[in-house]
């Protein structure tokens, strides 16, 4: 009987258009979306960057620190220059976007040149005008290295003898455990968040919509224990939640697949090595009490609510309790350990960014998923609780 | 045959609805020691103005709602001691109930027919049978959402009737209703008798009351003032119509 009520409710909850927006169709496009959005205004802003000619304001006579700056590779970008007497109106023109970066140049540069002593330049720059100060810093740099060596060789020094430790790093850590850990926590953040979207709309029109369409009292009427009733209902929203995950998954693939959106090959390589059928089935088994327990809450405020716009308005608030702590993967240096495997929400987070490294310690996945076992169970019995109570049903 | 002894029910109010009530009281009792008897072949008025109790008493019928005390049996059994037995029993039909919107009548009927445990081709036999009776063949397979009030209606009574109930509610069942398809409850009521089905009818229109009902029973505040046939009442009447002597008995109390 439980299986004939969650096919009626499937057939009934894939025909409500926002459930089917919410469980199929934004958790598909929304990555492929976002990451192609993202890539575009990168590129364009970077494209822009790099081809925008810099008008450089200067400050000074004609010397030979002039003469090197004309002549830094067009490679670090074109530029022109517009000479000032004075900084006033060099920074007055800076504001006006007149000029990108002001320069302001000693007048004795030969002289300190020749005494091999520190020629001090002022870079005026505004700092909300982002890469700017980047770019000032590649052209003095450029200068900076070329007569940097030319004193060498006046002073006859051998560059290595004045350096005297060579930095040399090797990192132990394989591509997978660095991107798993430094951005792992993006999956299950995304994968969590639709899970708990897609439990929304279905516990919502399962429960206070059969309530606020009165056929809750009908349904009530006919030989079915509550709780079948109570489980066949509770199967399709929790089959919702992860459906909901899997069009995300979906989405993945299709940024990688179909629509070429990663360009890290490193970040590809390693995405593509992690979406193994052993991932996906250890992230199920994390994912599924996680539901369970979704669902139980959401049936929990949804089965008392009057209305719709009432159960909306009790469900947001959960909704940020869920969404902060999936975040918590997002954070560097956050890691599973056995105080973050008791927290609900954070444990799976945490596992799954572990899981995607190929760093995962058993013990504390036990411990995590235990303990979303306890409250998935927890949160089975209160609507259980919630649903029996014949106050709550029809009032 | 529907059997009500000393049926009581009482509910606990939050602090939120003492307030809506504007009430200090904890609880609230809605229905206060009732009994009376349906018969076989007979139809039952349960009459009373709104918040009398009529409601309540139908959902403890229907098992929707557990007595606080008392005892209700549905052809001898006891609903609270079993109350899937006596569900499979019972039709319950309201005027206030609403279908799945986005089910087709076929699809509804087959779900309701599973739930009440009926076997596969009994059910469609008995579909067929009610879809040629209400004229329903012709959009069984179109989205409720979309239908008429009418034929809403019918898609009602199709699912009150699939199992077959030897036991029928209905709980102001023409409210808001069209004549055309308050006609149609009217028949299917009359129907029910004829049949030897035990009916229980409530409703606010007296006309309906007069036209249908063998026995009658009037709460007031949760309690019995009237339980008897309608040869009974009419019998006893004072006022010069039913509608009449309703009120003056419902008014005779609150004067008490």
């Amino acid at each position: 009987m439980i299986f004939t009520i969650f096919l009626k409710e499937l057939k009934d909850t894939l025909r409500d258009k926002r459930t089917v927006r919410m469980m199929i169709i934004i958790p598909t496009l929304v990555l492929p979306l976002t990451l192609s959005l993202v890539t575009k205004i990168s590129h364009n802003f970077e494209k822009e960057a790099a081809e925008k000619p810099l008008k450089i304001g200067v400050v000074s006579n004609q010397n030979e620190l002039m003469q090197e700056l004309k002549n830094v590779p067009k490679t670090l970008g074109a530029k022109s220059f517009v000479y000032y007497k004075d900084s006033s109106s060099l920074k007055t023109d800076l504001k006006n976007d007149s000029i990108q970066i002001g320069f302001y140049v000693p007048t004795n540069v030969a002289e300190l040149k020749e005494k091999m002593q520190p020629i001090s330049i002022t870079v005026f720059h505004d700092g909300t005008d982002l890469g700017m100060q980047d770019r000032a810093d590649s052209y003095l740099d450029y200068i900076h290295n070329k007569w940097q060596k030319e004193r060498y060789k006046t002073l006859k020094i051998n560059e290595s003898t004045i350096n005297p430790i060579a930095k040399k790093y090797t990192n132990v850590a394989s591509n997978q455990e660095m991107i798993g850990k430094l951005i792992g926590g993006f999956l299950p953040y995304l994968i969590i968040s639709f899970a708990f979207m897609g439990c929304m709309f279905p516990a919502i029109d399962l429960f206070t919509g059969e309530r606020e369409r009165g056929t809750i009292e009908t349904l009530l009427t006919v030989p079915v224990a509550r709780w079948k009733i109570l489980f066949g209902k509770m199967g399709v929203v929790v089959f919702s939640g992860l459906m909901a995950s899997t069009f995300s998954f979906i989405g993945i693939y299709l940024s990688i697949e179909v629509f070429d959106l990663v360009e890290n090959p490193e970040i590809l390589a390693v995405i593509k090595d992690i979406l193994s059928p052993v991932f996906i089935g250890m992230l199920y088994l994390l994912l599924l009490p996680l539901v369970v327990f979704f669902a139980g809450l959401m049936i929990v405020i949804t089965v008392r609510a009057k209305t719709f716009k009432e159960a909306q308005s009790l469900l947001s608030p959960l909704n940020i309790l869920v969404v902060l702590p999936a975040m918590s993967g997002l954070f560097p240096g956050f890691e599973l350990n056995e105080m973050t495997a008791m927290i609900p929400i954070v444990n799976i987070v945490l596992a799954t960014k572990e899981l995607m490294a190929g760093t995962l310690e058993w013990h504390l996945v036990a411990l995590s998923f235990g303990i979303m076992i306890v409250l998935a169970v927890g949160a089975v019995f209160l609507s259980y609780k919630k649903f029996e109570s014949e106050s709550t049903l029809i009032a | 045959m529907i059997a009500v002894k000393n049926l009581s029910k009482s509910f606990d109010l939050s602090k939120k609805q003492q307030k809506e009530f504007g009430t200090k009281e904890k609880t609230v009792i809605a229905v206060d020691d009732v009994s009376f008897e349906c018969q076989p072949g007979r139809v039952h008025a349960l009459l009373g103005a709104n918040g009398a109790g009529k409601t309540t008493t139908l959902r403890m019928l229907s098992t929707i709602f557990k007595p606080t005390s008392g005892s209700i049996t549905i052809n001898g059994i006891d609903v609270t001691k079993q109350p899937n037995e006596a569900r499979k029993q019972i039709g319950f039909l309201t005027g206030s109930a609403g279908l799945y919107a986005r089910l087709t009548p076929n699809e509804l009927i087959d779900y309701f027919g599973k739930l009440y445990g009926v076997e596969k081709n009994a059910i469609e036999q008995r579909k067929n049978q009610l879809f040629d009776l209400l004229d329903m063949h012709e959009f069984k397979d179109k989205r409720i959402g979309k239908l008429s009030t009418g034929m809403k209606q019918k898609v009602s009574i199709c699912r009150t009737m699939i199992h077959d109930p030897q036991v029928v509610i209905f709980d102001e069942p023409t409210s808001g209703l069209d004549v055309i398809t308050a006609e149609n409850i009217i028949h299917l009521i009359q129907n029910c008798k004829n049949e030897g089905k035990t009916v229980i009818f409530s409703s606010h229109i007296m006309g309906e009351v007069d036209l249908l009902c063998d026995d009658i029973t009037i709460i007031h505040k949760g309690k019995v003032l009237f339980n008897d046939t309608m040869e009974a009442f009419r019998n006893q009447m004072v006022a010069p119509n039913l509608t009449a002597e309703f009120i003056r008995i419902v008014q005779q109390e609150k004067n008490i």
